[in-house]
């Protein structure tokens, strides 16, 4: 732990010499006078310099994340992770060992890992890999060989009376 | 060590998930509830609720409203809530409401905080595998 330990007593710089008189003297030494002013201190350099660029809108659940709670983006999300909760965004992708178990709801999903839940999209696409527990609502269906379906497919998205997708745009 | 929790803020360099992929929360990405990873996390939209990682990294864009436990914490945007972190690094545009619990604190000139900078020893955080829920 040796990175995280600091030295205590730092060298002090800004003290003046004891030599020195208490009544200051018209014209002091130049050197006490160097000594004595402070010096612009070099950590903001560092800080500001390793500044991270701002990604762009679309949102990334790695496979070591596990979020729990609603996911809400006016943008694009993938997810290799697992989610307990709602997901709503624009494109959904969910890869090959995530897990989503709770609903998904966006323009277009696609599915190659396990949602337990439903789907609701425009487009939905379940590749091989997609394991499926819950009713699919969609407009545009793609099933590869090898998914697996334990649910209903609808062809009713933006039938019902609701508005499906209120993602609201971010501020 | 008995009753060891299941992740502790201190690992040694070897079982450090550097390796593991990084998460980004996009800037238009609402997320309410709880982040669990042992990962690093960038968060450029907002987060109502914890987050707990091995790194987080809040953008400048970034809000978050909660509790954040980690090993490495960087704050360039909005936080109301609490950090417990060993490292803890606060840009210029950061604004703070909250406590900082930290070992290791680097605060840039033009970062805000409101509220208090405790420091810790480094066995204080090897304790707690959740945030304690009162903490003076």
């Amino acid at each position: 732990m040796s990175v995280f330990t600091r030295p205590d007593s730092k060298p002090e710089t800004g003290v003046a010499p004891a030599s020195a008189s208490p009544v200051a003297p018209p014209k002091p030494e130049t050197a006490t006078v160097v000594q004595a002013e402070p010096k612009p201190r070099p950590v903001a350099a560092p800080v500001t310099s390793l500044a991270p660029q701002s990604s762009g809108g679309a949102s990334i659940i790695s496979k070591a994340l596990k979020i729990t709670g609603q996911l809400e983006s006016s943008e694009d999300i993938q997810i290799d992770g697992e989610v307990e909760g709602d997901v709503r965004a624009v494109t959904v992708r969910v890869g090959n060992n995530a897990k989503v178990k709770g609903a998904v709801y966006g323009d277009q999903v696609e599915l190659a890992g396990t949602v337990d839940g439903k789907i609701e999209a425009k487009k939905v696409v379940l590749t091989a890999t997609a394991r499926m527990s819950g009713d699919v609502i969609h407009q545009d269906i793609t099933i590869q060989s090898g998914a697996f379906i334990d649910g209903h497919c609808k062809p009713e998205y933006g039938k019902s009376d609701r508005k499906v997708i209120p993602v609201h745009k971010a501020s | 060590m008995l009753a060891r929790p299941r992740r502790t803020l201190v690992k040694p360099p070897a079982v450090r998930a550097g390796d593991l992929p990084t998460s980004h929360l996009g800037r238009s990405m609402t997320v309410k509830g709880v982040l669990d990873t042992d990962g690093e996390v960038y968060v450029h939209g907002n987060v109502l609720g914890r987050i707990n990682a091995d790194k987080i990294v809040v953008g400048s864009g970034g809000y978050v409203e909660g509790d954040m436990v980690a090993r490495d914490v960087r704050i360039c945007g909005r936080l109301n809530g609490r950090v417990f972190a060993f490292n803890v690094t606060l840009d210029e545009s950061a604004n703070i409401i909250g406590r900082i619990f930290h070992h290791t604190a680097t605060v840039a000139k033009g970062a805000r905080i409101d509220g208090r900078m405790p420091w810790r020893p480094l066995n204080y955080f090897e304790t707690f595998d959740q945030p304690p829920e009162n903490q003076p």
